[in-house]
């Protein structure tokens, strides 16, 4: 099966853990080279995160269980790259 | 992927688990404030106890130390229980609450072991803070074959209570970070009137 590089999760999640600790948390885990949080929603209890994580080797089961492990809930996976490099989305005349 | 439940490789891991518990549910700062509120409580109760069986003219030294260490145990219990449920009903609460809006089970994430955790602690805090507060308060009395003077003894033991009063409104002056000596000024006047009002009504 090919090496996933590149995993985009659009993610709610309670306030605490705070996006610090999470990105923390996330960066130790196994294949994660790199990891990037962007809060765009805020409520009262839970906010939104566009979680990028990036990595020769990534596990999307482990980086899922890694979230729902700190309260969060993974609504969809935005981006995904696979393979020997990472091909960025491309745009079209459509888009 | 590891799970960390329960499962510490290092006394370091340990203490970054409890860290983060601290930071998702604020323990210290809940542990804290029932250590002051029942600590205050403790020292209080004790005055009552001792200026009871001073003013009952009690010069038997084991009367009151039977009777401070019973109520002691009885605050220790009752701080225990009272914390537990009401903490356990709070969390409970608290969970469900998030639970409704994150969409997912909460229990075995960290955030509920970290509502778990801090039933387990602020009641243990709440048990041991008016027992251990009210000990201390009775030390002069278990040290008063070594006193000699029973109405010694009680004096030195009110003068502990009021110092320890003094103690803990000091703490929660460091707590505020306002002024040390105005917050334990207050305590210590609350010790004070619970004295003259004892002495008051006692007074025949």
């Amino acid at each position: 099966m090919g090496n996933l590089r590149r995993i985009v999760l659009d993610v709610l999640k309670p306030l605490e853990p705070n996006i610090v600790d999470l990105v923390r948390k996330i960066s130790t885990a196994s294949g994660v080279e790199g990891v990037n949080i962007t809060i765009y929603e805020i409520d009262h209890h839970v906010e939104n995160a566009k979680i990028t994580v990036e990595g020769e080797q990534l596990s999307y089961q482990d980086l899922h269980d890694l979230i729902v492990e700190n309260g969060g809930a993974v609504h969809s996976i935005d981006e995904v790259a696979a393979g020997k490099r990472t091909v960025e989305e491309v745009v079209t005349h459509q888009d | 992927m590891k799970n960390n439940r329960l499962r510490w490789a290092s006394i370091s891991e340990f203490l970054e688990e409890i860290q983060t518990y601290n930071k998702i549910v604020g323990i210290a700062e809940i542990a804290r404030r029932y250590f002051a509120m029942n600590a205050f409580d403790g020292v209080l109760t004790t005055i009552g106890v001792l200026a009871g069986n001073y003013l009952a003219g009690v010069r038997d030294l084991s009367i009151p130390i039977k009777t401070g260490v019973a109520t002691s145990i009885a605050m220790g219990i009752s701080g225990l229980w009272g914390a537990y449920l009401t903490e356990t009903a709070e969390r409970q609460r608290e969970l469900a609450e998030l639970e409704k809006v994150s969409l997912i089970d909460q229990t075995e994430t960290s955030i509920g072991r970290a509502s778990r955790f801090a039933v387990i602690v602020v009641s243990i805090v709440d048990g041991i803070a008016p027992a251990l507060a009210a000990m201390i308060v009775l030390i002069p009395l278990f040290l008063g074959p070594v006193i000699g003077n029973a109405i010694l003894s009680y004096g030195l033991a009110a003068g502990l209570a009021l110092l320890c009063l003094f103690g803990l409104g000091m703490f929660l002056g460091k707590v505020s970070e306002k002024n040390l000596i105005g917050f334990g000024l207050k305590t210590l006047l609350a010790g004070l009137v619970a004295i003259l009002i004892n002495f008051l009504l006692g007074a025949e």
